[in-house]
């Protein structure tokens, strides 16, 4: 080789690789639910090839949503949403700064790589992480103040924010200014009622009657009256849905509350350690599976089952179209533990507060239940002392606990009244 | 340095222009299912509608044809295939209890009575009604789970009508009804009373968190006007309003989405829904309703 | 022409002494120089950074002056025809550049000793006034609370937001939760590794208040650019302060009823 077409091909090989990165890259875009316009049904276990959306079908649920919610560089937000839309300009569109200096775009450069642009939990760092980032469009949120089904009230989204979700890769953004962390949560809200608005309307395509022709009406009365205002109001009730807590009393006896409290931990009237495990290490179960993942599986289940029965054509056809949805859509579903109790890792906030808002009522899309109701408020107090007791628990009530374990369990649970070291020292 | 073919590495040329292109292909692979493109024009004009508060919409549907009278309506669901076995479910929680004596658990989705070949659990209900008879009854419906199993598969209530949801089993139970608010711990031997205070569209499944193969399905409606077939297929669902058009939705665990069955006379769309108007006083009996495997399959 | 080429390289060779000075001359302006110090002993640490600089300065500008002049006194075209001396190379000039740096480099070596000592070796005998543990992509903080001791129920969680008292010598116990990090205090002069499984001591004292950098300087993984802290010096009192209200904070039993825009977390 000549020298000349030698340096002409050391020039060009770095010519090559810059070019690759210099592409015009396209505005970023909302991308369609495209596991729920596959299986559009509330019960993921009984879904087929007729109940899937067409391709036009879901041409008009994309256009409905961007008439709706505009699109992530310019936001739109109805008054009915009751969203803030100076906080959503804030939050929305790439990262940059306004005329006054401040930063715009910070949930692009904040949260889209872990939740995605569309705040679907897709993100590209998203398959790294357990657990996986949450995932918006249900509308279903874990750490609140709130009653199990209502919505999180701004506060607990912040919170969540602040404090980062220990345990998890959710970071804490303690370090942001309070207006900044308030544009992010009103933007975290408009993802999720746009998904929950996305959800309602590919349902809603199997509640049409034929003469709509397999076409959803675009009218203000449909999209905003039976759509839309179900959905924002209850974001807008959930400041009045909290969970009522009753006062701790302040000279209380802490060695027997948690004595009561472990006693409590192993009834059969809160069932705790049918889940969390003898020992609380979490050991009690390991086969099921959070709201997300639970979809998922579901679906595979009823992949699985298609493939291996004789199905026609069309279900064939739709099963193959799922397994390349669910390929780039969903994220490989993972069963989900029971928190090991000993770690002194809370999710929810450590707070004796956060705990007991987690026991009464339950961890909404997760299976933790809800004990309102069934344990008095001050027995859930005990029960969260007990709790908060057991990472510092290092005198022996773990080889207690285990000689209980070692007991065929007898009918009624656990038998409570043994006597331990820890109750005896009372 | 001596420019030509270097003759000891003839291939060096193209292996590296080889590797170089490998590295730069290897970013482009397969991207995500593409999904649709929204029509922009076609957005900006629904969203000026959207934002200008037409309350009109479609010029208002035409006034729905009311009749006066009630009527009731009968019929019988019989499976017309071969229920295979049932399927064992897998326990492994509480086995003292849940698994006492060698007892197993099947998946109850699939009930076929063997002498009458009647179908159970098929759920109708009627999608929309102008008028209702009675008003909400006060008195309690049970629902109960017993041998870590939920005693009724289906289960239907109307919107605001206490049911006793019962433990009456040796171990404590959570009973978790997907979609509403209610996910409670139950004590071996205790009740609480639920209220469904939102109809749900199709039925609902209902879990228990402790026990993941117990699995039930619940429907509450606002009119109250569904019914779940017995054990030998039959149903019957009395004080529906006469006179005007009503549409069933019919339903099974084994169907996806509704129950398909020919009856081309019923109108019985492919979504599993039938139109009938009933006549004041009538007892309509639509007899048999034949349901081929196939329906079921999936 | 091929004079011109010849000036053309040389000159070329002159501007890396050149712009090499100009870069640090002006560098404090443009706010690339060494962050503000705020710490007791990091006035060591960059006399010893200026020392060397001047030392090192002093012998590249040299070096390379020296360069630029050899290329441009002994170019050939300049010289046509003449041809060059072969020598064999100077063993004393080998021996005596050799000996010279080598004999910097350990006076340098004992003259830092003090100062390194100091940092990494002299712990004060005092108890941990703070725990970090270092985790993917945050820095978790633990005080001992009221008991003074750490590891028991009364510990103090924060995340990411670290207050300590100003004029006091403080003791981090410094852990990694997971891989290794590096805790990194740009102002006060502190680089520490964070080893998972090993409990490392980092000891300090600040003498401003005010509120400066925690960075990570160790890559432990996708989030390692944003793994930013805070830490904040404050006098004895508002520390006590603080660390009161945010034990009642993360004690906390009832909601706190939210004020508009104060955002309450522990």
């Amino acid at each position: 080789m000549s020298n000349h077409l030698r340096l002409a091909c050391v020039a060009l090989v770095p010519a090559l690789l810059v070019a690759g990165g210099c592409a015009p890259t396209p505005p970023a875009s909302f991308r369609l639910n495209m596991v729920e316009a596959t299986s559009p049904s509330a019960e993921k276990d009984s879904v087929s090839a007729q109940l899937a959306l067409t391709p036009v079908q879901q041409r008009q649920v994309a256009t409905i949503l961007t008439a709706m919610f505009g699109t992530p560089d310019e936001p739109v937000c109805l008054p009915e949403t009751g969203l803030d839309p100076a906080k959503l300009k804030l939050a929305a569109g790439p990262v940059r700064s306004d005329i006054v200096g401040r930063k715009n775009g910070l949930y692009r450069e904040h949260c889209v790589h872990c939740h995605g642009i569309t705040g679907d939990g897709l993100g590209p760092t998203a398959a790294f992480l357990n657990p996986y980032p949450r995932d918006y469009r249900p509308g279903v949120f874990k750490f609140k103040s709130t009653e199990r089904s209502s919505k999180p009230t701004h506060a607990d989204l912040v919170r969540v924010l602040h404090n980062g979700v220990a345990g998890s890769s959710m970071p804490s953004f303690a370090l942001l200014s309070p207006g900044e962390v308030d544009a992010i949560v009103e933007y975290v809200k408009y993802l999720s009622i746009r998904g929950e608005t996305e959800i309602a309307l590919m349902q809603y395509f199997f509640e049409l009657d034929d003469e709509d022709k397999g076409q959803l009406k675009e009218t203000r009365e449909f999209l905003v009256g039976e759509i839309l205002e179900p959905i924002a109001g209850k974001w807008a009730s959930a400041a009045e849905e909290l969970i009522e807590v009753p006062e701790m009393p302040a000279d209380i006896d802490l060695a027997a509350s948690i004595a009561k409290g472990r006693e409590l931990f192993h009834g059969d009237k809160a069932n705790c350690v049918k889940c969390h495990g003898v020992t609380a290490l979490g050991d009690g179960q390991a086969n099921d599976y959070d709201d997300w993942n639970k979809n998922i599986v579901k679906i595979e289940t009823k992949l699985a089952a298609l493939s291996a029965g004789d199905a026609d054509a069309e279900e064939r056809r739709w099963a193959s179209e799922f397994h390349e949805v669910l390929d780039g859509d969903a994220l490989k579903p993972r069963t989900i533990p029971p928190r090991n109790l000993r770690h002194g890792i809370y999710r929810g906030g450590r707070r004796p507060l956060d705990i007991y808002y987690r026991i009464h009522a339950g961890i909404n899309g997760a299976p933790m239940p809800a004990a309102k109701g069934t344990v008095a408020p001050e027995d859930i107090w005990h029960i969260v002392n007990y709790v908060r007791s057991l990472p510092y628990d290092f005198d022996g009530e773990l080889g207690a606990d285990r000689a209980v374990a070692a007991q065929p369990s007898t009918v009624g649970g656990l038998v409570a009244s043994k006597a331990t070291p820890a109750s005896e020292e009372n | 340095m001596t420019p030509g073919r270097n003759l000891n590495r003839p291939f060096a040329g193209p292996v590296f222009a080889a590797a170089v292109l490998a590295i730069v292909g290897a970013g482009c692979g397969p991207g995500r299912v593409a999904g649709p493109v929204p029509d922009m024009a076609a957005a900006a004009k629904l969203r000026d509608v959207l934002k200008a508060g037409e309350a009109a919409g479609e010029a208002g549907q035409a006034a729905a044809a009311t009749g006066t009278g009630w009527a009731t309506l009968t019929g019988r669901f019989i499976f017309a295939g071969i229920p295979g076995e049932k399927k064992v479910l897998v326990v492994d929680k509480d086995m003292a209890v849940c698994s006492k004596d060698g007892m197993k658990l099947y998946d109850q989705s699939l009930r076929v009575d063997a002498a009458s070949k009647g179908l159970a659990d098929v759920v109708l209900f009627v999608r929309k009604s102008s008028r209702v008879k009675n008003p909400v009854p006060t008195e309690q419906l049970f629902f109960d789970q017993k041998n870590c199993e939920f005693l009724s598969p289906v289960f239907a209530a109307r919107v605001g009508q206490p049911v006793d949801v019962r433990n009456s089993d040796s171990v404590g139970h959570n009973t978790n009804i997907s979609g509403s608010s209610f996910n409670q711990l139950i004590p071996a031997g205790e009740g609480t009373v639920y209220a469904p205070n939102a109809e749900t569209g199709m039925p609902v499944s209902v879990t228990c968190n402790i026990h993941p193969w117990m699995k039930a399905y619940a429907v509450f409606r606002k009119d109250g006007y569904v019914a779940v077939s017995a054990a030998d297929g039959s149903f019957a669902i009395p004080d529906l309003p006469a006179g005007e058009p009503l549409e069933f939705q019919v339903w099974h665990a084994r169907s996806a989405g509704g129950l398909k069955l020919d009856r081309p006379e019923l109108k019985w769309s492919p979504k599993g829904r039938f139109q009938i108007t009933l006549q004041p006083d009538e007892v309509k009996d639509l007899g048999t309703l034949e349901v081929p495997a196939a329906a079921l399959g999936g | 022409m091929k004079r011109l080429t010849g000036m053309f390289w040389a000159l070329v060779f002159l501007a890396v002494p050149v712009l090499g000075v100009a870069t640090f001359a002006v560098a404090p302006s443009i706010n690339v120089w060494l962050p503000s110090d705020v710490s007791a002993h990091g006035h060591e640490i960059d006399s010893l950074f200026y020392f060397i600089l001047a030392l090192t300065g002093v012998v590249f500008v040299a070096t390379e002056v020296m360069l630029f002049w050899f290329m441009w006194k002994y170019d050939a075209a300049a010289r046509q025809g003449e041809k060059a001396t072969y020598i064999q190379g100077s063993h004393t000039l080998e021996v005596v550049w050799t000996i010279i740096p080598a004999a910097t480099l350990l006076f340098l070596a004992i003259y830092q000793m003090n100062a390194w000592a100091n940092v990494k070796m002299r712990r004060p005998d005092m108890p941990p006034t703070v725990e970090v543990v270092a985790r993917q992509f945050e820095w978790r903080l633990r005080y001992p609370g009221r008991d003074g001791l750490l590891g028991t129920p009364d510990d103090l969680h924060i995340v990411n937001d670290l207050h300590l008292p100003v004029d006091e010598d403080v003791l981090v116990q410094l852990k990694s939760m997971d891989v290794l990090h590096s805790f990194f205090l740009p102002n006060l002069r502190i680089k520490q590794d964070a080893v998972p499984g090993m409990k490392i001591p980092v000891w300090f004292k600040g003498t401003e208040t005010g509120s400066w950098d925690i960075v990570c300087a160790e890559l432990c993984g996708w989030g390692h650019y944003k793994m930013k802290g805070r830490i904040t010096f404050v006098t004895r009192p508002e520390f006590d302060a603080w660390l009161e209200r945010k034990t009642a904070e993360q004690d906390a039993t009832q909601p706190v009823p939210e004020a508009s825009g104060e955002i309450v977390a522990n």
